[in-house]
């Protein structure tokens, strides 16, 4: 099967800080990442290219610094990366980034071979949308199932197993078809260095513009993006008040952290609101 | 598609400075190379202080003043003698390059660029688990299920050698022969910088420190002028006298801190914000940590998994050495090669290289240094010594002592006996 898997190069969130007064991301000298949400997805597709052979293709919206991160999942043991940069891309809302990722999709299944499977991550770490997979399908009109964490054929029938909060779900599914990893499905495989070293020989990496995409400018980038961003308000980190107490018992503990809590301002009002709600409860 | 090679004439292990320049040399030289790094990013791994010498690394990159990412040549070099707020400073200025300061990932990047560049295959973020030994020989790596082979493998995995300790080659790190350097580098800005050292475009300031910034422990302090930032830290020996007397009581963080908020050094920093911290473990006795021979069959060891640093108190050199090394090793296996192939008995030529070079010679002729550095006299009495004599000179609110009854008092309130100071200052003077 040829399964196509979603990466971002995303800022690593460790390192990310806030501009206080702006309340925009700081990105000078904030190392990139592999979106690590993206990992269990890249993992699935290579665990199905194991059973079921093929070839799984990474491919990233994003401007050249994210070769790095395709090097980084051929290393994993995917096939080949695509890098879809253009400046007429910037910009782009979830709508206009699904819109360019369908069209390489098409691309891809015209081009170089019938596409059976896309897999995307559950959410970036940087955005936290979670549109892109389900926005793909949309263009595309291929199904689509998220929070997805094993796949695998069943008497020729595909089936995804979806992990909900109570329940694990299992569907049928038809072929092409996308799915969303669940972020805590699987755990990445890590880098192997036959797979290095056949990174830098076979250089197996491709790069498509818009020269190749051939989109209409109003449906990509800035111009083909409705949505904005259009305020940010920055919650001030609470500092904290570093009181260390040893309790002699449990009783005792339990009699401090009231007590402390109710000479404090804030926290007695909170704490008797609640109290008074659990009275009204019983 | 090209097949993968799993076969090539030199596996290096470790892209520091011995690794890059060891696999550009033999890049160059018409070698299939495979550099090998653990790193996610390039250079993620190494540390220093911050100053590296030139002479030694023009010799592989003559293009080094022109094109390295060189942040400031070092024009003047401090030395300070610290005793609670006393302080004793003493300071050169050159205009000869001879040294500069830098940022140690922005100068490893440069160098694995030009190892790619003469055509060395770089693997990095992957991890080299076990040198493989066939028949008594190295033949190769392996790292997770992947065998690679070569005809010979360079080590320079760095301090912490955990290969040639599966190999059995190299004991467990002792603590006697290495210490922990501790460092900060705080956003000072260019302008700041210049101004407050005293510098001009382009000129850094190499600044040593002895006395109590340890707190008593051998080692001592560090300052360097970056570009837009200063670089400062400690070296702490480490030994097990020590750790088993309990001397490490502050944790390092304390100690750094407490040099950081020194009254004499902070002026220097001032509203500055901490932009990077880290630790790393140093060589200190080179000698006791240096693997028995260099040259093993089918391997070689470089940088300082050789043992090749030199620390002498006042200055540090690791860099230059790691680099130097590389270039030993590339000049070995070019020698092997044109003398009937990469046999030990070829390979061999390597450990003589590294026994004749001006690093190994100057290890061992500074020697006594090390004994100096671990000795609680130089490290705590000295410095207080030499601000008391200071002290008696200057603190006078009418009448000033002359220099030799400083000196004497000094002597006498410490405790030291003039024969000693005498005996303990030629042994400096031929040690270091």
């Amino acid at each position: 099967m040829r399964i196509v898997v979603g990466m971002k190069w995303v800022p690593g969130t460790t390192s990310v800080r806030i501009d206080p007064k702006t309340g925009t991301l700081i990105r000078e000298g904030v190392p990139s990442i592999v979106n690590p949400h993206d990992m269990p997805a890249v993992e699935l597709s290579l665990q199905l290219k194991d059973k079921y052979k093929g070839e799984v293709i990474a491919i990233s919206m994003a401007p050249p610094p994210a070769l790095k991160g395709l090097e980084y999942l051929i290393g994993m043991g995917v096939d080949r990366g695509i890098l879809v940069s253009d400046r007429a891309f910037a910009g782009a809302d979830t709508l206009a980034t699904s819109y360019v990722i369908a069209k390489t999709i098409e691309k891809i299944n015209r081009e170089i071979g019938k596409v059976d499977l896309v897999v995307f991550g559950q959410e970036t770490i940087d955005s936290s949308t979670a549109h892109i997979g389900a926005q793909t399908a949309s263009w595309l009109n291929w199904p689509y199932i998220y929070y997805v964490h094993d796949a695998k054929f069943v008497d020729s029938k595909f089936v995804v197993e979806r992990v909900l909060e109570d329940a694990v779900e299992e569907w049928e599914v038809e072929l092409p078809a996308i799915i969303a990893t669940h972020m805590k499905a699987l755990k990445p495989r890590p880098v192997r260095l036959i797979n290095k070293i056949r990174y830098k020989v076979e250089k197996p990496i491709m790069t498509w513009t818009n020269a190749e995409l051939k989109l209409d400018p109003r449906c990509i980038g800035l111009k083909g993006s409705p949505t904005i961003v259009s305020k940010t308000v920055n919650v001030p980190e609470v500092p904290r008040k570093k009181i260390v107490y040893t309790p002699k018992s449990g009783e005792d503990a339990a009699k401090w952290i009231i007590e402390t809590l109710m000479k404090d301002d804030k926290a007695s009002k909170v704490l008797m609101k609640y109290l008074s709600m659990e009275g009204e409860v019983q | 598609m090209a097949s993968i090679p799993t076969r090539f004439d030199v596996i290096v292990v470790g892209a520091g400075p011995a690794g890059s320049a060891a696999a550009y040399l033999l890049a160059k030289k018409g070698f299939s190379v495979l550099l090998v790094e653990r790193g996610k990013g390039l250079g993620d791994k190494n540390m220093f202080g911050g100053k590296v010498y030139a002479q030694p690394i023009r010799e592989v990159w003559p293009e080094l003043d022109k094109e390295a990412p060189i942040h400031r040549w070092v024009t003047k070099e401090r030395i300070s003698m610290v005793d609670g707020e006393k302080v004793f400073t003493v300071e050169y200025r050159t205009e000869k390059k001879v040294s500069f300061v830098t940022y140690l990932t922005q100068l490893t990047q440069w160098m694995i660029k030009k190892a790619e560049g003469a055509g060395a295959l770089l693997a990095s973020e992957v991890t080299v688990e076990e040198i493989l030994m066939k028949d008594n020989k190295v033949v190769g790596i392996r790292s997770g299920p992947d065998v690679i082979e070569a005809d010979a493998v360079i080590d320079a995995e760095g301090i912490n050698r955990l290969l040639l300790e599966r190999l059995g080659l190299v004991k467990k790190l002792d603590p006697d022969t290495v210490g922990l350097g501790v460092k900060e580098v705080l956003k000072v800005g260019e302008s700041n910088i210049e101004s407050r050292f005293g510098l001009d475009k382009k000129e850094g300031l190499a600044w040593a420190i002895v006395g109590d910034v340890t707190k008593g422990i051998p080692g001592g302090g560090f300052i360097y002028t970056n570009k837009d930032t200063v670089s400062m830290g400690l070296v702490l020996h480490l030994s097990k006298k020590l750790i088993d007397e309990g001397s490490f009581e502050s944790h390092v963080s304390s100690l750094i801190e407490g040099f950081r908020l020194h009254p004499y050094f902070k002026p220097y920093w001032k509203d500055a914000i901490i932009s990077e911290y880290g630790g790393h473990l140093t060589i200190t006795d080179a000698i006791k940590f240096a693997p028995s021979k260099f040259a093993y069959p089918g391997l070689l060891i470089a940088g300082d998994a050789a043992g090749l640093l030199l620390s002498l108190g006042y200055t540090f050199r690791g860099v230059d050495y790691a680099v130097y090394s590389g270039k030993l090793a590339a000049d070995a296996i070019e020698y092997a090669r044109n003398n009937g192939g990469v046999s030990y008995e070829n390979l061999q030529v390597y450990d003589d290289y590294i026994r004749k070079s001006f690093m190994y010679e100057e290890i061992m002729r500074h020697r006594g240094a090390i004994t100096l550095m671990n000795s609680f006299e130089l490290m705590s009495r000295y410095p207080k010594l030499l601000t008391k004599v200071m002290e008696k000179m200057f603190e006078a609110d009418y009448k000033h002592e002359v220099i030799y009854n400083s000196l004497i008092q000094a002597l006498k309130e410490e405790g030291i006996s003039p024969f000693n100071l005498i005996s303990q200052a030629f042994m400096m003077v031929k040690g270091i």
